[in-house]
């Protein structure tokens, strides 16, 4: 018999361990860096002017500025150049690559300017392997009107709908910069004609020396980088083209690089002198408009080239300059890998993928790098430090693991969700913590036998109910029946227990001959109805209340409502939303307290009778034994009885998701609801892909939670056991 | 024997007629009996006789269980017990009781002793101490524990509890002090000790004791009550119960024929 009860515990540490195993593995990945390594190098090609690849990072192809575009197969070598058609003979003095897109905008000597586009199509042979075919497609080209001289920069930018060109003539204080408009024509049938619509001068609204151009990649922005230190930021719209701000990033020094990220509202700009911030676009006051402000800044660079490139999949960058190159993450600042190369590059590419990125030096020699990186948002800092997104106008704390559209910035700070479990929690420990020990001792030190015999089981039966019930109760229920009816519910806990303690005090005034007609332990029968015209009277003070303390003045008419429901976001400047924290008070004190109660009534009525015996033969009376013997001997059980349901109220799911509204934001507000860490598990595990970041911070949430638990829990223990020697029986 | 015990009340403890029930269960049968003042009387008689449910009914503490009843009435001094006016909390301040099995509280010596004191709501420091000290003397225990006043309850000796016990009962200056079996759980020296007590006791206190033990009753008690099956079968003082028992079944009991 012995060896079965040993192997069963064995296997119980087991499994515990088994689950720390399993845990472990899907948490620990989000906490490593990046891996980079060289799989591939390739020699003797032309100075790459622009670097281009395919998504999966295998046909690099290099343009340098002539009428060819040389792709290069990095399984088997091959090399291949593609004409690009019309460019034969032209003079090319600009050139840009769009990587979203995969197009290079050129600019001419003759003042045209125009692209061509890259694609490649993946087709698969019959024996399983697939090939990549690559293909070069002109665009056409446009004139400028303004300005004079060569084409000597230029940023191209594509909505889909309506496109941006933004071109820089001459060089020197005598270039001008021209932002043109393109939109599609449609024809009744074929493809749209792409024309025109106006070309728009600048020069005169930057004030200094245009550097750098760079137009968003969806066409909404063109960002004029100036000799003076300034950023011009234009709106190009349907409206037109406006200037809305001049923004000096590093104080009077001239970017040297200037990127938009994944998303197209943030970029990433490099100083001559190698600091590196990131401005994004944000709205600084309630209703302002959004501009540009810095809201990074990252490690600083070496003096020298600026190497950048930004992921097409998410907000990692490769930038460095010299050899010394390093993938960083815009949400979290942080460095995911850093490394020498040993080429001195001149420019360098990531594949959509996100696996690759490729480099070449000035003498045509190119490396190609593999990065395994795949939680690159994940880190300490994301997690548990505030963080400035983009859109946002200060760091916060905030989880949105999801969004509408794939350049979503990922908000995975679990902060939120700790305080939502700790809110939650307290809110179900503070009612139901009072209620559930006063029942216990009034249960075991009051109540006769007979009753005490229906009441234990009516509560254990209360704490089987399934909390999905519960939670359907208090979600469609009770919270839209407490929404209207909050000063209600305020005046009947204040006045429920002001009549108990009222009607104690005017029962212990009545004479002896009459209070010794009732048996001890059914004085409860009196109270009952006093409490039940209490509880009447305060429910029916709510409206009074309301209308003479929670007036609300509406703004718009000058009418007077009495309405908690607006007077208080009005007073107190906080929301008031119909699933609170109230509500959800209300329905965990149902699956907490029947747990409370239960086993502190069993550590209670667990005193040995001597000990209360002694007390009421030295003239204790009820309450003084209680007090003086109950509580301190039942503390440790009590102390018990509060950790287990602490732990019931902290990992309570069901009745968090269906009562909470589950949004999760930091708040001390009785009136709105929160996110719990469990509920968020619950609510979004389904829909996370297993490996993804998303899914292992789920993990990651759930070790915080057990860690919180596990804490408290040994903390607790240790205080139960020095509550128990302290009244320990003989 | 007890030449310097003080003047007595005959019937300072009167139980008139007292009949009473666990229940369905009858477990006292019409006990009528005039218990001395400043004497130890001792009640005897074998298991489940009744003679403990007598005891705990003179300061009620049989309330504590459920579904009692009683006939008949115990007077304290001349109070009725069961008058619908007594306050049963006030009543046990009037008697003190020694348990079988001894049960200090988790606390320390000095605040075992003041016990009564604190919850009849008097906190005077040098009446405290003064009652600690009178009573932990009264209980012979005050030159064994006065350095360690503060120390827990439990550091002591079984027969020490037991006499703290003793003396928390007496802290209040009750008028009557009952002892349900209180050396059951002691050895033979420890045993002693309270029983030289209870001599001296009974100058200050009128003492009801409940024991198995002849000779313990012998040793301390003036008067004996034996009852046998809830019924009072023999009364009167101790050398004439035990010497010449008047019944069969008392003599029975005491010369060990059952128990």
């Amino acid at each position: 018999m012995g060896w079965l009860i040993r192997s069963g515990g064995v296997a119980v540490i087991l499994s515990v361990f088994g689950i720390f195993y399993f845990v472990g593995k899907e948490v620990l990945p989000l906490f490593r860096s990046a891996d980079v390594a060289p799989v591939g190098k390739f020699d003797a090609l032309a100075v790459p002017a622009v670097l281009g690849v395919d998504e999966w990072g295998e046909m690099p192809f290099f343009y340098d500025g002539g009428d060819k575009v040389v792709f290069l197969s990095v399984a088997d070598a091959a090399r291949r150049e593609i004409e690009v058609p019309g460019l034969a003979g032209l003079k090319i003095t600009a050139h840009a690559f769009d990587p979203v897109h995969l197009r290079v905008s050129l600019g001419l000597e003759d003042g045209r300017v125009g692209s061509f586009l890259v694609g490649y199509e993946r087709k698969f042979s019959g024996d399983g392997k697939s090939i990549i075919e690559p293909a070069v497609t002109a665009e056409p080209w446009f004139s400028l009107k303004h300005g004079e001289g060569a084409v000597t920069a230029v940023s191209y930018g594509d909505s889909g709908a309506g496109r941006v060109i933004a071109a820089r003539r001459g060089e020197g204080a005598v270039a001008t910069v021209s932002v043109l408009r393109l939109g599609m024509k449609r024809g009744l049938v074929g493809k749209g004609k792409l024309s025109l619509l106006e070309e728009v001068e600048v020069t005169k609204e930057l004030g200094a020396e245009p550097l750098l151009l760079r137009a968003s990649q969806n066409g909404a922005m063109v960002l004029v980088a100036l000799a003076d230190g300034g950023v011009a930021y234009f709106l190009a719209d349907s409206q037109g083209v406006s200037k809305r701000q001049t923004f000096r990033p590093f104080d009077g020094v001239s970017p040297r690089q200037m990127d938009f990220l994944f998303g197209g509202v943030a970029v990433v700009l490099t100083a001559m002198d190698g600091r590196q911030e990131q401005w994004s676009l944000f709205r600084a006051g309630r209703d302002g408009e959004r501009m540009f402000g810095e809201s990074k800044v990252f490690p600083q660079l070496g003096e020298g080239r600026v190497i950048f490139a930004a992921s097409q999949r998410n907000r990692t960058f490769l930038t460095g300059s010299g050899r010394d190159l390093s993938i960083r993450h815009s949400t979290s600042g942080a460095v995911r890998w850093e490394g020498a190369l040993d080429i001195d590059p001149v420019t360098a590419v990531l594949d959509a993928k996100g696996g690759h990125f490729i480099a070449a030096a000035a003498d045509g020699t190119a490396r190609r790098y593999s990065i395994h990186d795949p939680h690159p948002e994940a880190g300490w800092r994301a997690f548990f430090g505030k963080v400035w997104y983009e859109g946002g106008s200060e760091p916060v704390y905030q989880w949105q693991s999801t969004g509408g559209s794939d350049d979503f910035e990922p908000k995975l700070s679990l902060i939120p969700l700790i305080f939502g479990s700790l809110k939650g929690t307290a809110c179900a420990l503070i009612f139901s913590i009072p209620v559930a020990l006063l029942a216990a001792v009034f249960s075991a030190a009051f109540l006769p036998l007979e009753i005490k015999r229906v009441v234990k089981p009516v509560m254990e039966i209360m704490s089987s109910l399934p909390s999905v019930v519960l939670g359907f109760l208090a979600g469609l229920w009770l919270a839209p029946l407490l929404e209207t009816r909050v000063p209600s519910v305020m005046m009947m806990t204040l006045v429920v227990p002001l009549a108990a303690l009222a009607t104690g005090y005017v029962w212990c005034r009545l004479p002896n001959s009459f209070r010794n007609r009732f048996a001890q332990g059914s004085e409860w029968i009196i109270v009952i109805p006093f409490l039940a015209l209490a509880g009447w009277i305060g429910w029916s003070l709510g409206p009074v209340i309301e209308s003479l303390l929670f007036v609300h003045k509406d703004a718009a008419t000058g009418n007077e409502i009495a309405d908690f429901r607006l007077w208080w976001p009005q007073a107190a400047g906080i929301s008031f939303e119909q699933r609170n924290s109230l509500v959800l008070g209300f329905m965990m004190g149902f699956a907490v307290i029947p747990v409370i109660f239960t086993i502190a009534e069993d550590a209670l009525s667990n005193v040995p009778e001597s000990l209360t015996a002694a007390a009421a033969a030295l003239g204790a009376n009820r309450w003084q034994v209680v007090r003086t013997v109950l509580l301190p001997v039942a503390s440790s059980g009590i102390f018990s009885a509060l950790m287990i349901g602490f732990g019931r109220a902290v990992g309570e799911t069901m009745i968090m998701v269906m009562a909470t509204g589950n949004t999760p934001i930091t708040e001390w507000n009785l009136f709105n609801g929160m996110r719990t860490l469990s509920a968020n598990i619950a609510v979004e595990l389904p829909e996370a892909p297993v490996g993804s970041t998303h899914y292992r911070t789920l993990f990651l949430g759930a070790v915080v939670l057990f860690a919180m638990t596990f804490f408290m829990n040994t903390a607790a223990e240790l205080l139960r056991q020095r509550l128990r020697d302290r009244n320990k029986l003989v | 024997m007890p030449s310097s015990v003080p003047e007595s009340r005959p019937d300072f403890i009167q139980v008139d007629h007292f009949s009473f029930h666990y229940g369905e269960k009858q477990a006292i049968f019409d006990i009528d009996m005039a218990i001395p003042e400043h004497r130890v009387t001792a009640l005897i008689g074998p298991s489940g006789c009744g003679k403990s449910t007598l005891l705990r009914n003179m300061n009620r503490m049989n309330d504590l269980i459920e579904g009692v009843r009683h006939e008949g009435d115990i007077r304290l001094n001349g109070t009725s017990l069961y008058d619908p006016s007594v306050e049963v909390i006030s009543l046990r301040k009037r008697v003190g009781m020694v348990f079988q099995k001894y049960n200090p509280f988790a606390k320390s010596i000095y605040e075992n002793v003041i016990f009564s004191l604190r919850v009849a709501g008097r906190s005077k420091k040098s009446e405290l101490n003064e009652t600690v000290e009178r009573s932990l003397r009264s209980a012979a225990l005050w030159d064994e524990v006065k350095d360690r006043l503060h120390d827990s309850a439990f550091a002591l000796s079984g027969g020490q509890q037991q006499r703290l016990c003793i003396a928390r009962a007496i802290a209040n200056q009750p008028e009557i002090l009952l002892m349900d079996e209180p050396c059951a759980a002691l050895d033979p020296l420890a045993t002693l000790k309270i029983e030289e007590l209870i001599t001296i006791l009974k100058k200050q206190f009128t003492i009801v004791i409940v024991t198995h033990n002849m000779e313990q009753a012998t040793r301390c008690s003036d008067r004996t009550a034996f009852l046998y099956m809830g019924r009072l079968i023999e009364y009167g003082h101790t050398l004439q119960v035990f010497e010449k028992p008047s019944h069969p079944e008392t003599e029975a009991y005491i010369t060990g024929r059952f128990s």
